[in-house]
């Protein structure tokens, strides 16, 4: 086809997606939404394949396909122009029950072109625990409104008893009807303008420019597989719940011009929510495969097809239901994503072409915390700590990794202001910075990861109440690379009465160390938990990965970092091997300290 | 023709995988190369620091170049876990 | 401003990044345009060779001009370009203690992804923040707390303040302190407090306070707009003063009135000490340059494009109101300021052209041959073919009469480096070729169009487009039809855009109150809020020598719906003060604002309303001389044509023989029917088959669909 019409033709698809994004942000309205950029429209093609993925939470890009396709199976003869689909079964494509999506068909002249895609996380979905992440679940059942298809607009008339059920079921429905009104609006400017440009251009040239845009992907990324060498790569995430450790064991093979993934070996399902289905997993390994892949080729169905996927029935990567699956966003997907990336990386940094694109694991480990109860002006409200969507980017080939720099699987997120967060919930922050010696030793530092404390202020009742469903603090998720050591782990410490002082004149900014508490501490990380009275939550989140290794980390930049407050001088000292006395390296001192620890490998000790 | 198995090790076009850094040669290129390097597993809390909060079981295996003792790879393991083993068919 | 009231002319200077461009207002003079290189850093230079070029037309020497010159109105990108260069001050921080942080995390990945394309955003692994203004080592965090309803929690420790300045000007050594605490636009005391210490301490050090330079909620941003604002400040004081002294030697000692990004002007002195009001004030001058013209002609929506040698600019114009940037970046840092919203992409006459090379995809910039070596048909070396080069080889540009033929320009060479480079590896002709470049142009300019308007609820056929710069006239016809706008104009003061907004500009003050009032609330309340903004202003523009004639105080308030992240600025069109009567008016303004700017259903009720922010716009109008307007001469154009020449045309999908006109000889009432070319000495304006161009009493060429 020419290729005037084609870059056109392509240019306006991404405009598409992006007018799309915009609606939706518009009239959801949320900070999650807004905030977070916890969301993801995405277009397909008239058999559900991926046409035109864009930046949101990248695991959906082909679990929403699922939910094109399983729609089409199920509704068959009953999908009409301007109808939409809601799917939140996990166990049918979706992740888990609080990312609904929406689906709908795009006609034109009657006739079937192409599909829109897009969700959010809605307010609140019914689930045991506000919020949608419910670690108090332990089966599908009691994590709310679940659905595996159900026409939620009916030739451009929403079904009223539909929604009425809906919003039934769920806590502060005025805010999920809303969520749903964005996707519906969102779906809407989709069609809209698919519409428009298949109106100009025609059905069949519109048809074949999608289609030989699917091609040109799957061209352009076999022809890169095939620039890298073949072999296998491993890698292994554990993570846990109270006293329950679970593996995802990667092992990716690459062979001529496909990839394939094998999650044998994995740990059996969970009692706990956090294990996933065969979509997630699906969709987990694609969130670091498009980034680090396919930077520079267009996210569809030509990317998937030579990509293939084992994950054994009855693991935490393939559960069955019912199973819970609640958390698995934040649980074993996130374990997928960090395998996936170390795999892929490893696999780019044996190829003198690639080896700058590799990166060591960034924001190994999500620390979702949901907050509920009554805000300074007496109304319920439930939201997320957005600081999770602070992340910290892993180390490079090519330098350190971004301090607080966000995560692969979403490239656009960003946290709230501590203005923001105290003006919607009843609390104050006693800091919020960045964390000495969380970011993964080696050449290249990982970024660092940060810490904030936060206490009830002003709370009508005394205070307020809060989800933990945290993964990430005995084992750190965050995998260095070639070398590299992992980023710290996260850390959730609930401090029980803190002394305050009574004038409300502040005496904790003592808070500052983690040794300066008065009051008894609690390491959490699972369940819900009270921020009434003197509490204190203080979360320190985790580093990046490091890259390389760290006796060969320049000593002018770890005299940055320890001047910055990011490494501490005895870290400098055991992991580093530089002596950094009041802000200055020794250089000589370091020399010798260096070649000492390196003499000392022979024995197979270390630092 | 020398080309990488990894940022840290290379194989020298001669049958060997080899240390980028030295040339010191590991292993034959069909075999596991951490078999035949000098290992560390220590606790990753006693070796990271106060940040480091981790399971107590929990290890940081570090794989040392026997010719110039760089550090070529490491991985997170509990105890009986075998080697992450990553290997590039030639 | 006493002192201006007896001059003849006003003098609008901007200086932009390669040219200085002035416009002259003269009462029955009509209008008077003068360029000259710009000439950095000294940059007042480039400024008296402009002003020198347009007093050349006039026919007086520089003089005469300024002393009959009542006002001097000067836009510059002195700002935008110590941030560019990192030519600021070394500068500090003071902010609250655990709170260091702020600035150098940037709410997490934003300020890393923050000012990317799309491209680089979906290549996370290359991407970094840009270094920040200050570092680690120059923020101290001092003991203070307000709570989030203005309460001091915790009394500033004033010994420990002094402290840390101390150690900020004499061991980090700074010329500049910007003070930015939590809360402190609720509560300022703290940072005044602090600001009273540095003065203390070293009177000389430039300070910025957050709760002057950005009181709004959000410490990330007012943080990171404050430690520019102190960046900057000196240059830009010295900047002015050194221009002020300048003219004075040149026989000026008038008023100089600088613009702001938001659109409108200050004096010399008060934007001296807002530096961060100036950034992009630029692009913010040519959409208020735009509106200036729509009010002459009649046209209160208006979509206005520009597009040069690098990049395609776009702002738009409803009802006559402006729309401001949520999220306004410089250089990749985040600021908060009330600024004209301008969307820009890197296409412009000089974007090169190339081919990915694993697709065969054509690409339009966002590289771009500049100025040296330029288009290839330039001669002067440039072998990348640009978007110049493809409208010489479509016959829009004439290669004898470019720049009104003080360049001639190299046919040959243009079709066979296009030829090697683009039409034979698409296994195209070179017309085909390049209509198709030319295609994909006016296709990208459409989309971007699209984003500012269609997804903002406007519909781009209730909108004419104003069609500045040297490149946009050529492409206008193209795109302006495929948004199907109502009519296209070709401004006749095009290439000098910014300085004749400049021109056209008013005295502007803005003022806001910060504080979050939940529906329903008094009239009275509301009222309250504003008195004291109202007084300030209006004794600001008083003391500026503005009559009560000649002074409107706008009001506005931020809405947005309980629970919602979405705030709407809607101007209150009711009398003021308020009553409980147009209260309601008022709050259904904001309704209909929001649904139309956030889309149907998104208006959400149930959770109540909120206002955040009281605005006050305090406008001090400045007098202008009227344009002079031509005499109708009939709608023939006979006499203006000098010849024909085949030129691309979109409807006939090749190259047809069209009729070619000197701008210069057409008279107004003049009618073109298409397909046609207009030469005018700085650009070249296409009309499209099935289209009309008519010029008007200003010399305005209008296109028309027919």
């Amino acid at each position: 086809m020419d290729p005037i019409t084609f870059s056109i033709i392509r240019h306006r698809l991404f405009r598409i997606v992006d007018e799309a994004v915009i609606t939706l942000k518009h009239v959801s309205g949320s900070a999650i939404t807004n905030e977070g950029h916890d969301l993801m429209v995405s277009l397909y093609r008239a058999d559900g394949s991926l046409l035109m993925g864009g930046v949101g939470f990248l695991h959906h890009l082909t679990s929403a396909a699922e939910a094109c396709k399983s729609i089409i199976n199920k509704f068959n003869s009953d999908i009409n122009e301007n109808d939409v689909f809601l799917l939140n079964c996990p166990y049918t494509a979706a992740l888990h029950t609080s990312d609904v999506y929406l689906v709908a068909p795009i006609h034109s002249e009657g006739k079937l072109v192409a599909w829109s895609a897009c969700f959010v996380h809605v307010y609140d979905i019914g689930a045991m625990n506000p919020g949608g992440f419910s670690p108090e679940s332990l089966d599908i059942f009691t994590e709310g409104f679940s659905s595996p298809g159900l026409k939620i607009v009916d030739r451009g008339e929403i079904r009223k008893d539909v929604m009425d059920t809906l919003l039934n079921m769920v806590r502060s429905p005025e805010m999920v009807a809303l969520d749903i009104s964005s996707m519906i609006a969102c779906n809407n400017v989709a069609r809209d303008r698919m519409q428009g440009l298949v109106k100009k251009y025609g059905i069949s040239i519109v048809d074949e420019a999608c289609s030989n845009l699917i091609d040109q992907s799957e061209d352009l990324l076999r022809e890169r597989l095939l620039e890298l060498p073949d072999g296998s790569w491993e890698s292994r995430q554990y993570f846990n719940v109270k006293d329950e450790t679970y593996k995802v064991i990667l092992k990716m093979t690459k062979s001529k011009d496909t990839l394939s993934f094998d999650f044998s070996g994995s740990s059996p399902q969970s009692k706990y929510g956090i294990n996933c289905s065969k979509w997630a997993s699906w969709g987990g390994l694609f969130a670091p495969l498009f980034p680090l892949l396919c930077y520079d080729i267009t996210w569809n169905e030509g990317v998937i097809k030579p990509i293939e996927m084992k994950a054994p029935e009855g693991t935490v990567v393939n559960a069955t239901r019912p199973a819970p699956v609640s958390i698995a966003t934040v649980g074993a997907i996130q374990a997928v994503n960090n395998a996936a990336c170390t795999c892929i990386s490893k696999m780019l940094s044996a190829s003198d072409k690639y080896k700058n694109e590799a990166t060591a694991v960034w924001h190994g480990s999500h620390f979702a915390i949901f907050m509920f109860g009554k805000n300074q002006r007496s109304s319920d409200s439930i939201g997320i700590l957005t600081e999770t969507f602070g992340g910290a980017a892993g180390a490079r080939s090519i330098g350190d990794g971004v301090d607080v720099g966000g995560e692969i699987p979403n490239p656009i997120s960003r946290m709230a202001n501590v203005e923001t967060m105290e003006w919607t919930f009843p609390v104050r922050y006693l800091f919020r910075r960045r964390l000495k010696d969380s970011g993964g030793p080696g050449t290249y530092r990982g970024g660092a990861g940060a810490e904030f404390a936060i206490t009830p202020h002003d709370a009508p009742d005394g205070g307020i109440n809060y989800v933990v469903s945290g993964k990430g603090t005995s084992y750190p998720m965050s995998e260095g690379l070639a070398g590299g050591y992992p980023g710290a782990p996260s850390r959730y410490t609930w401090i029980k009465n803190q002394k305050k002082n009574s004038d409300r004149c502040l005496s904790d900014d003592l808070l500052v160390g983690s040794n300066s508490y008065e009051g008894d501490k609690e390491n959490i990380s699972w369940g819900v938990f009270p921020l009434f009275g003197n509490d204190y939550l203080h979360v320190r989140w985790n580093g990046g990965g490091g890259y390389g290794d760290p006796l060969k980390r320049d000593l002018k930049s770890l005299e940055k970092d320890v001047n910055e407050g990011l490494v501490s001088e005895n870290a400098a000292k055991e992991i580093y091997g530089a002596i950094i006395i009041n802000g200055q390296v020794d250089l000589e001192q370091s020399v010798i300290l260096r070649k000492n620890i390196l003499n000392n490998r022979v024995r197979g000790g270390g630092s | 023709m020398k080309s990488r198995l990894s940022e840290t090790l290379s194989f020298n076009g001669r049958g060997s995988i080899v240390c980028s850094c030295c040339e010191y040669k590991i292993c034959d290129q069909d075999l596991h190369w951490k078999k035949s390097v000098i290992i560390s597993e220590e606790s990753m809390q006693d070796l990271c620091g106060d940040n480091y909060t981790v399971s107590q079981g929990l290890l940081l295996r570090r794989f040392f170049c026997p010719g110039c003792y760089a550090l070529l790879d490491t991985e997170t393991a509990i105890h009986d876990d075998p080697f992450l083993y990553d290997k590039i068919i030639k | 401003m006493e002192r201006l009231k007896g001059g003849k002319y006003i003098i609008a200077t901007d200086v932009g990044g390669t040219c200085t461009d002035t416009v002259i207002f003269a009462a029955g003079e009509g209008l008077k345009l003068g360029k000259a290189l710009s000439t950095p850093p000294n940059f007042a230079d480039g400024i008296i060779n402009s002003v020198y070029s347009a007093a050349e037309e006039i026919g007086l020497s520089l003089a005469e001009l300024f002393s009959s010159c009542r006002l001097f109105v000067h836009g510059s990108t002195v700002v935008d370009n110590a941030l560019l260069t990192r030519t600021g001050d070394r500068t500090g921080l003071i902010t609250t203690k655990g709170f260091e942080d702020t600035l150098l995390m940037t709410r997490g990945a934003y300020g890393r992804w923050g000012g990317l394309t799309e491209d680089k955003i979906k290549h996370p692994v290359a991407t970094d923040r840009p270094e920040p203004l200050v570092p680690t080592d120059r923020i101290e965090g001092v003991s203070e707390r307000v709570d989030y309803k203005g309460e001091i929690l915790l009394q500033l420790d004033e010994a420990a303040a002094e402290i840390s300045i101390r150690s900020l000007i004499e061991v980090g050594k700074v010329d500049a302190i910007a003070v930015s605490l939590l809360w402190s636009f609720f509560n300022p005391q703290h940072e005044k407090k602090i600001k009273e210490i540095i003065n203390k301490v070293s009177p000389g050090v430039y300070v910025s306070l957050s709760n002057e330079i950005a009181p709004v909620p959000g410490e990330y941003e007012r943080t990171s707009t404050t430690v520019i604002n102190a960046y900057a400040g000196s240059i830009t004081k010295n900047y002015l003063t050194s221009l002020e002294s300048q003219l004075e030697a040149e026989g000026y000692n008038g008023e100089i009135l600088v613009m702001q990004g938001y659109g409108g002007l200050l004096s010399a002195r008060e934007a001296a000490d807002r530096a961060v009001g100036m950034l992009e004030c630029g692009p913010a001058a040519g959409v208020i340059g735009s509106r200036y013209l729509g009010s002459l002609m009649g046209e209160e929506n208006i979509i206005a494009a520009d597009m040069g040698g690098t990049t395609f600019k776009v702002g738009v114009i409803q009802d006559g109101e402006l729309s401001h940037s949520r999220e306004p970046m410089v250089d990749r840092f985040h600021y908060v300021a009330p600024k004209i919203e301008v969307v820009s992409i890197g296409s412009g006459g000089g974007s090169i052209i190339s081919l990915d090379p694993r697709t065969n995809i054509p690409r339009i910039g966002p590289i771009s041959a500049g100025a040296v070596p330029g288009p290839v048909c330039y001669g002067q070396g440039g072998d990348e073919p640009t978007l110049t080069d493809v409208m010489l080889l479509i016959g829009y540009i004439d290669p004898d009469r470019f720049l009104g033929g003080s360049i001639k320009l190299d046919v040959e060479n243009t079709r066979r480096v296009f030829n090697k480079k683009i039409a034979q590896p698409l296994g195209l002709d070179i017309e085909t070729a390049a209509f198709g470049i030319y295609r994909i142009a006016a296709a990208q300019v459409t989309d971007l169009i699209h984003e500012i308007t269609v997804e903002q609820g406007l519909d781009p056929r209730d909108f004419v487009l104003h069609a500045f710069g040297g490149s946009c006239p050529l492409l206008c016809s193209m795109f302006g039809a495929e948004l199907n706008v109502k009519n296209i104009v070709v401004p006749y003061a095009a290439s000098v855009n910014c300085a004749f907004g400049l021109a056209s500009a008013d005295i502007v003050h803005e003022y806001t109150h910060t504080e979050t009032c939940s529906l329903p609330c008094s009239a009275e309340h509301i009222n309250n809020i504003f008195k004291p903004m109202v007084l300030k202003g209006h004794s600001q523009l008083l003391s500026e020598g503005f009559t009560d004639k000649k002074i409107s105080l706008e009001w506005a308030i931020d809405f947005r719906y309980g629970r919602q992240v979405h705030e709407v600025t809607t101007p209150i069109k009711v009398s003021v003060p308020l009553d409980d009567e147009n209260m309601s008016q008022l709050i259904s303004d904001f309704e209909t604002l929001y649904e139309r700017r956030y889309g149907k259903g998104s208006a959400y009720k149930e959770a109540g309303i909120e206002m955040t922010m009281f605005r006050l716009t305090a406008r001090g109008l400045v007098e202008r001389p009227n344009v002079e307007k031509s005499q109708y001469s009939g709608i023939d154009s006979k006499g203006a044509q000098i010849g024909t020449r085949n030129i691309f045309v979109d409807a006939k999908d090749g190259m047809v023989e069209a009729p070619i006109y000197d701008f210069d000889k057409l008279s107004s009432g003049n009618e073109i029917t298409g397909p046609a070319v207009i030469h005018t000495p700085i650009t070249t304006i296409v009309i499209q088959l099935d289209q009309v161009g008519k010029m008007d009493d200003l010399r305005n060429i209008l296109i028309k669909s027919i």
